[in-house]
């Protein structure tokens, strides 16, 4: 084991933190939210695989590729949203979009 | 015997409900004909009954109230007193009924008119033909509300509403009495029947009879207009002539006497109690007269004739001399109805000119209406031999017999009174009827014309002119003859020391040359030739006693400055500063509060996307934190 856990689970945590800094920050555009979201789920991922290797157990790997199959669906989805949501309001900005508000 | 009692009230009762129901779909004269119809039905079945009469009864008709202890079937009680009351109450309503066919011909409201008049008797005869407190109260309330509704007929002129409302709202101040009273004796005797309350009553002690009597006197005296409650009595004179007639004679002011009547084998073991009612009659008696003696307006110098005489009831009540104060209402009644309704006429005639010093000329114009009057007016002056003279007399006489420092005080005030009496009386009767040589150049021709009288109004005087003059025969002195009330009455009566009969033609030849003394003195004052200076007198503002008297010894004024104000101005209080003040700005400031807090935290749901996610990220940090901190 070259690289110890605390150290992976130090970089995942880091990563979440600028994610989530990225989703509350960065309000002008849907884009960089949907980054910030991936960074999050990559450092969850992170996690997975992390421990995964410290037990020895190949259920997080698995898990990390079902995560990663899913969020290629999920952002090829979303990104088709936000071209929508471009063409119609002609904006991106997160918070000019507040339809659902009633 | 059942079923004659049923009729005597069910009979009005079915003659206000009825032209209640239907009254608009009939012609007027329909309406006229039901209405008088039920009275005399009720008159005619009220004289079947007295001569059927054979001893006191107690008819039961049908249950009513009815729960646990409390009793209170409509049941009826028939003795001398209510059958004569009955009678009398009958008899001079028929004839009023039939008076206000004359005088209400060209008023729009007579289905609502003869409907209270219907009801009016039939809650009278209720009172006086209950035989328990609950239905007595009912009557009592009845009568209290007809006068109200009667008393502001013409509901369209503030004064007439204002009027009605302050009989209803100070008749409610002794009717609290009253009402505690019932609820007392219930607490007491366990029974509401009055017959078996006056058997046994005197069993308890003193101090509760006392307080009980003091507290049916308050209701006797809102309901009779005794002093210190009299002041609704003269306002009352804005209803229509024959309602206040009804009242003075018959109905409403009579039920406090016959009250006390009733309840006085009961209330009258107290001494305390009958000095009270005692000195209440003779302070009114002698305070209305008074009254009388200064006031402009025709009406109300009967009105505080009639205040005067019930309290000489009153007297004759404390006196232990019940037969002399029935004897006294009933003569009374034929009288005082004589009076209001000749006077209705007058004022009919005058074109509703109440004020006396504008009439005048009028035994020459109205002769069928000065001579019931002038009858009326001796029989009101008590002169003799007029059934005034011997029913006043008879409660004088029995007033002087109890002896003692405190009922000849009494006596002493009655007998000023009779003077006082006697005077106003004959003031009235001068001015009105007296000539007057300036009339015509006064007033215009076509206004000096006197509006034509219908027969009827002046055809019904004359039976209560004869009754009042004659009435002195149902009641003779022991001296010439058995009377016949007293013979009737007898049971009634407290034991008092009786007098012979020298010292009571002696008392009676004392009263007439009282009461002949104030005529005289009447006459001297106002007579032909002091009449010209005495009219130009009244033409001045009034002064000094006169005004003093004319607004009533400033009673109204008094009450106005001791309640009206206070409860006014803590009404003003309750209104503005503890309601609007108070209870409606702090709940108006808590529901401010509320929306403007509400308000900010919407803004957290504004629909921010951002903002939502910060408070995600905020509360998951909290909780993460949260168990970080208690798993380490």
């Amino acid at each position: 084991m070259i690289v110890p856990l605390s150290h992976a689970l130090l970089l995942a945590s880091l990563l979440f933190t600028l994610g989530l800094i990225c989703v509350l920050i960065w309000r002008t555009n849907v884009i960089m939210l949907l980054i910030g979201i991936e960074i999050m789920l990559n450092s969850a991922m992170l996690v997975f695989v992390a421990a995964s290797n410290h037990w020895g157990v190949v259920d997080g790997q698995v898990f990390a590729l079902a995560i990663i199959a899913m969020t290629s669906a999920e952002v090829s989805l979303a990104l088709a949203m936000v071209v929508y949501l471009h063409r119609r309001r002609k904006t991106v900005n997160v918070d000019e979009l507040r339809e659902l508000r009633d | 015997m059942k079923t004659a009692l049923e009729l005597i009230i069910l009979l009005p009762l079915l003659g206000a409900v009825g032209n209640t129901l239907f009254g608009r779909m009939l012609p007027r004269r329909a309406v006229e004909v039901l209405a008088c119809a039920v009275v005399w039905g009720s008159f005619a079945t009220a004289l079947f009954a007295a001569g059927a009469y054979t001893g006191p009864t107690v008819v039961e008709a049908g249950p009513w109230l009815s729960s646990f202890s409390l009793k209170a079937p409509i049941s009826f009680y028939l003795d001398p007193l209510s059958l004569s009351l009955c009678l009398m109450i009958t008899f001079v309503c028929g004839l009023i009924h039939l008076y206000s066919i004359g005088y209400m011909r060209e008023d729009p409201g007579h289905v609502r008119y003869f409907a209270l008049l219907n009801l009016f008797v039939g809650a009278m005869l209720i009172l006086v033909l209950a035989e328990n407190l609950p239905l007595l109260y009912l009557g009592w309330e009845g009568v209290g509300f007809c006068s109200y509704a009667l008393i502001g007929f013409w509901y369209r002129e503030a004064k007439n509403a204002t009027a009605g409302r302050k009989a209803f709202i100070v008749t409610r101040i002794g009717d609290i009495g009253f009402g505690i009273a019932i609820v007392w004796m219930f607490k007491v005797f366990e029974t509401l029947s009055i017959t078996r309350i006056n058997e046994t009553g005197q069993m308890v002690s003193m101090g509760v009879i006392t307080a009980l009597g003091l507290l049916l006197l308050l209701g006797a005296m809102g309901k009779s207009a005794q002093a210190p409650l009299m002041v609704w009595l003269p306002d009352a004179m804005a209803g229509p002539t024959p309602v206040s007639a009804q009242i003075h004679a018959a109905t409403m002011v009579t039920a406090g006497v016959y009250l006390l009547m009733r309840m006085f084998p009961l209330i009258g073991v107290s001494t305390t109690v009958a000095a009270a009612i005692a000195a209440t009659g003779a302070i009114t008696a002698f305070y209305g007269a008074t009254c009388a003696l200064a006031e402009r307006d025709l009406k109300r110098i009967l009105a505080y004739s009639t205040i005067s005489q019930i309290g000489y009831m009153l007297l004759g009540v404390g006196s232990g001399a019940i037969t002399a104060a029935t004897f006294h209402l009933i003569i009374h009644a034929f009288f005082k109805a004589l009076l209001f309704l000749g006077a209705g006429c007058i004022i009919t005639a005058m074109r509703h000119e109440q004020d006396i010093f504008r009439m005048g000329n009028l035994r020459r114009d109205l002769p069928a209406v000065f001579w019931p009057f002038l009858a009326g007016a001796l029989c009101l002056a008590g002169l003799p031999p007029t059934g005034g003279f011997f029913s006043k007399d008879s409660i004088l006489t029995a007033v002087w017999a109890k002896g003692g420092m405190y009922y000849g005080l009494l006596y002493a005030l009655g007998m000023l009174t009779v003077f006082l009496t006697a005077f106003y009386t004959f003031r009235m009767l001068i001015i009105v009827f007296g000539e007057r040589p300036t009339i015509s150049t006064r007033r215009s021709k076509e206004t000096h014309a006197l509006a034509p009288l219908p027969a009827v109004m002046t055809v019904i005087l004359i039976p209560l002119a004869v009754l009042g003059l004659a009435g002195g025969l149902f009641n003779l002195p022991a001296y010439l003859g058995t009377g016949l009330l007293h013979g009737f009455l007898a049971s009634l009566d407290a034991a008092g020391e009786s007098i012979s009969p020298a010292t009571g033609l002696v008392l009676q030849a004392v009263a007439a040359v009282v009461g002949l003394s104030g005529m005289a003195a009447a006459w001297w004052y106002y007579g032909p030739e002091r009449r010209h200076a005495c009219l130009a007198r009244a033409e001045q503002p009034a002064s000094g006693a006169t005004a003093f008297l004319q607004a009533g010894w400033y009673v109204d004024a008094l009450y106005r400055h001791i309640f009206i104000r206070p409860y006014t101005w803590l009404s003003a209080v309750l209104w503005e500063q503890v309601d609007e003040g108070g209870i409606d700005d702090s709940l108006d400031r808590m529901a401010a509060q509320l929306g403007r807090s509400g308000q900010s935290l919407g803004r957290w749901g504004g629909g921010r996307v951002s903002l939502y996610m910060l408070s995600l990220t905020a509360g998951a940090t909290l909780m993460i934190g949260w168990f970080a901190w208690v798993m380490l």
